[in-house]
């Protein structure tokens, strides 16, 4: 009974340990998409994947990496250990000590520090920064490894070796390597697993168009899972397993056989076939990217954009007609892609920001003019855009529009009975409770000052404490600020009223047809995102070519259609098939709309903290 | 005895503030068994190492042959070393250990493996060309690390402490077979011991040391009789050492007697110390004694008794094949050729320098 008990509980113990890594297997074979339902066995993921040149091209570069960050950290943390060997006891202590802290050290911290360390002795980071990082934390695992062996070899057997007539060179590598290979064997896979395990250091350090597989899946993941992921991860585990066994269970049975033929042939073939696993798999990698790699390739294009902006077959296309390879990388706030591109961390050749930020970057001086020879297909688009894009862009020199939209109401036609046409309805104590505004700054004061008929980039004091005070005093009767639930408050009915962008207007009509969108007579923000080429582009030409094919209308069409937020390219517009959104207010509103809208100016660093300083105010202030 | 092959002039050496050797002047003879003999620390290693290269000694040469090798590395001198721990290599057979340094030269295959065949043969131990180091026992590893070296031809072989790992018996073993094969070969061997029983049986010449000077040189029978100061007394074998007077030639007193001795020349009333083996020391009754006392402790020790007797308040260690059980009267005699009589020494220091010829 006793035992049966401690079976019972070790079993739940692995099976606690070991069923998610399980469950991603059996969903790597399951013909369904959808986890839970069982629809036979495939192999179509595993294909799938092979067949994927992101996934394919990010597990290139891992096991690049992986393969030379090992080498280089085996081969310094080995002499490493030759020189930490015949230290003092004391002296070598406090040293093992010293590089066994990188272990224990908290990733994120490490990572932050190589991100800091790069960018502050002014390296763009790319793929040597990996690699450099890369090898810096596997050193630690090799002399863990390592120092061992160094230790318990008897120091007798370099002088024996000296003795015998070999030469310093000779003695090292006829008897002190051979002596201490387990341990440098060891060092060398725990450092190549480590380096494919490891996504952190990899992502904060990593260059623009580098991609390792678990910063591919982490990107992959923000879109979607997918069932090559299970895929992938399965190979990687099953990888990784198949290592970590040769490491722990390798040469250990060594000093037990007694003849040579056996023990060397068990001691030979473990390593030989880890080896051999490493040598198939690159091999096959690059035979499969050479296989692949027919296009005519001029060159390469780095592109940094807002996450699920653009239609993937869009980059195809592109690398297609023209030749050039697409680094692409995405975004999620201005913020974020100033910070990379300000501290130079990476460099890129063309960048998507929003209409304040391409202000705040012309600031510092990091974009260069576009020269608009290269983009003929400017002329499809709409000359008010352009005129808009004057508010941050004064001579139409640095951008090219892309995407744009308003700020409005949205509300539902079975909760609102009155026609909508001011902010002065967010207002109304009869929508008590059925309000949502929008929980960022500028958004809500937009709402506030447009309706008292001041402009939405106002640093005047006097007009910013009326906004605040207006906002304060509608606090009761708002439900909520929110980012993202508005959506999904709207389409369930659970407001009457909301503050919402144009491009989500038309995704929530389709969900709930009594759903309204209208932008207030008093004025609003348009938003416009648009293409810029920063100081530093490596390809400006390329470019250009990126810039100008977005521009073409069939191509604005297909990203149109796959992210939904109006375009301002009017050609695109007029080869759109549905009428219904041909004619839509919200995608495309009469010129009046824009032309009552402004927008948003960047208000340098005091004007930023003078709006967080009211908006605090706002935040404090009872909501019931 | 042949002519001097390794020559040790002036030779000092110092770890930091520590120094282990100072001023040694020490020569080897072609094919003569030369033991280093003393305790940890004495220096007898690092005058080992400084032969084989693995050292350089501060000050002083190391001549080889009639040729000045002070600065040659290991890999370059005509000699080979076994290590006190074997240091065989434990990733290659027994076969490639001991082809490691005929490989090196670039031997043709065929010498090589009848070197092979010989050497295991010379060490009897035919038929392990296969096996792993870590597979043998210690003793067999100790003659596997001797054919590694011999294969090579040295001129010397410097061994050290080669049997401190081993047991006692195997240790004896390996004593009988370190004579035969320095017998065999004909070379010069360098043997560095703590322990006094293997320098005694294997050794031509014996070197004692302490704190890194020559104590004596000499042949084992002489160390052993004739130890030059109470150091080397004191170290090889036991011994009773007694502080006295030398009253006269052949008469010294000590513990409030006057014994007869054979040495001369040390003046009238001489503080020396009395050096008496203590199977020297002969138990009679006690009228027959020239001082008396009583035994305090009886030990069996098979080939004789041990005996300690307390006689005019200093402790004598005795050994007898006559056993004189603890609480008896007894008297104590010494002939006159077993009482060794040394110079006191004037300070500390004096003990150790010792005496340099």
């Amino acid at each position: 009974m006793k035992s049966f008990a401690r079976r019972f509980y070790l079993f739940l113990i692995v099976l606690f340990l070991y069923m998610p890594i399980f469950v991603l297997i059996v969903a790597s074979f399951n013909d369904s998409k959808i986890l839970g339902t069982w629809k036979g066995f495939t192999l179509h993921w595993y294909r799938d994947f092979f067949e994927n040149a992101t996934m394919m091209n990010a597990l290139r570069t891992t096991l690049v990496i992986a393969l030379l960050s090992a080498t280089i950290a085996t081969v310094l943390g080995t002499l490493a250990c030759m020189t930490m060997a015949k230290m003092k006891k004391s002296t070598k202590n406090i040293i093992v000590g010293i590089t066994n802290i990188p272990m224990l050290n908290a990733e994120i911290v490490t990572a932050l520090a190589f991100m800091l360390l790069f960018i502050g002795l002014g390296v763009s980071l790319s793929f040597s920064t990996v690699l450099i990082a890369h090898v810096t934390f596997c050193i630690p695992y090799v002399v863990l490894n390592v120092l061992p062996k160094v230790q318990q070899m008897d120091s007798n057997m370099y002088e024996a070796a000296l003795d015998l007539g070999a030469t310093p060179i000779q003695a090292f590598f006829l008897v002190t390597v051979p002596e201490i290979m387990p341990g440098i064997l060891s060092g060398f896979l725990m450092s190549f697993t480590m380096s494919i395990d490891d996504f952190i250091i990899t992502h904060f350090t990593r260059g623009s168009g580098i991609n390792t597989l678990s910063t591919m899946i982490y990107t992959e993941v923000r879109k979607g899972i997918k069932p090559e992921m299970y895929a992938l991860s399965t190979l990687l585990f099953v990888t990784v397993f198949i290592l970590l066994f040769l490491v722990n269970y390798g040469p250990k049975s060594k000093s037990t056989k007694k003849h040579k033929s056996l023990t060397q042939l068990m001691f030979k073939n473990k390593y030989t076939i880890a080896v051999s696993v490493c040598v198939v798999i690159i091999v096959g990698i690059f035979g499969y990217q050479l296989l692949k790699d027919d296009k005519e390739y001029i060159g390469d294009v780095y592109v940094y954009n807002w996450g699920e902006y653009i239609d993937p077959e869009v980059i195809e296309l592109f690398e297609e007609e023209t030749g050039y390879k697409v680094h692409y990388e995405e975004f999620e706030t201005n913020e974020e892609m100033f910070t990379i591109v300000d501290k130079k961390a990476r460099v890129y050749d063309v960048i998507c920001p929003s209409d304040y930020m391409i202000e705040k970057m012309l600031e510092n001086d990091l974009l260069t003019e576009i020269n608009f020879d290269n983009i003929p297909n400017l002329e499809h688009i709409g000359k008010q855009y352009l005129e808009s894009a004057k508010g941050f862009d004064p001579e139409n020199k640095y951008c090219v529009p892309y995407c744009w939209g308003t700020v409005g109401i949205c509300y539902n036609k079975n909760m609102v009975n009155e026609e909508v046409n001011s902010w002065s309805i967010l207002f109304d104590e009869k929508y008590d409770g059925k309000i949502l505004m929008q929980a960022s700054v500028r958004d809500a004061y937009c709402v506030a000052l447009s309706y008292l008929g001041y402009s939405i980039n106002t640093l005047n004091e006097d007009e910013l404490k009326e906004a605040t005070d207006l906002l304060v005093s509608q606090k009761p009767i708002v439900q909520a600020y929110v980012v993202d639930q508005v959506r999904d408050k709207m389409i369930k009915n659970a407001a009457a009223l909301a503050v919402i962008y144009s491009g989500e207007a038309i995704y929530m009509q389709e969900e709930n047809d009594a759903l309204e969108y209208v932008v207030p007579d008093e004025g609003s923000n348009v938003w416009i995102d648009g293409w810029v080429i920063p100081k530093d582009c490596q390809n400006k030409e390329a470019a250009e070519a990126w810039i100008n094919f977005l521009c073409r209308p069939d191509i604005a069409l297909m990203n149109f259609e796959y992210i939904t937020y109006s375009t301002p390219n009017e050609s695109a517009r007029a080869l759109i098939e549905d009428e219904d959104i041909k004619n839509s207010q919200i995608a495309f509103p009469d010129n009046s709309v824009l032309s009552r809208c402004e927008v948003y100016n960047y208000l340098g660093t005091e004007g930023d903290n003078l709006y967080d300083y009211y908006w605090t105010i706002v935040g404090g202030a009872e909501s019931d | 005895m042949g002519n001097k092959l390794i020559d040790l002039q002036g030779i000092s050496k110092s770890y930091g503030k520590h120094m282990v050797l100072d001023d040694l002047n020490l020569y080897i003879r072609e094919n003569e068994f030369l033991t280093l003999l003393g305790p940890s620390g004495c220096g007898k290693t690092t005058t080992l190492r400084i032969i084989g290269g693995f050292e350089k000694p501060d000050k002083g040469r190391v001549v080889f042959d009639g040729q000045d090798i002070t600065n040659l590395p290991p890999n370059k001198r005509h000699l080979n070393t076994v290590f006190q721990k074997y240091a065989l290599f434990t990733h290659l057979t027994i076969a490639e250990n001991i082809a490691f340094g005929l490989k090196i030269k670039n031997k043709p295959k065929a010498y090589i493996d009848d070197k092979i065949k010989y050497a295991l043969k010379l060490v009897n131990l035919d038929g392990f060309e296969n096996r792993m180091a870590d597979s043998l026992s210690g003793g067999q590893q100790q003659r596997i690390a001797i054919a590694r070296a011999i294969v090579n031809e040295p001129k010397v072989l410097l061994l050290d402490e080669p049997l401190g790992a081993l047991d006692l018996k195997l240790r004896q073993d390996m004593q009988y077979e370190l004579i035969r094969l320095k017998n065999e070969l004909g070379i010069t061997f360098v043997f560095v011991t703590h322990d006094q029983e293997e320098a005694l049986t294997m050794s031509d010449t014996i070197v004692v040391m302490n704190q890194g000077y020559i104590q004596q040189v000499g042949t084992p029978e002489k160390i052993y009789n004739e130890p030059e100061n109470a150091f080397v007394a004191d170290f090889i074998g036991d011994s009773n050492i007694i502080p006295g007077t030398m009253i006269e030639d052949e008469l010294v007193e000590f513990l409030n007697a006057k014994f007869k001795c054979v040495d001369k020349g040390f003046g009238n009333n001489t503080p020396v110390d009395v050096v008496i083996r203590p199977e020297d020391v002969e138990l009679v009754a006690p009228e027959k004694g020239i001082i008396q006392g009583t035994v305090t402790h009886l030990i069996f020790k098979g080939v004789h008794y041990e005996m300690e007797v307390m006689a005019n308040g200093f402790e004598w260690l005795v050994q007898s094949t006559k056993m004189w059980p603890v609480g008896t009267k007894v008297g104590i005699k010494v002939d006159p050729f077993n009482i060794q009589i040394m110079n006191k020494p004037e300070s500390e220091d004096e003990e150790a320098v010792g005496v340099d010829e």
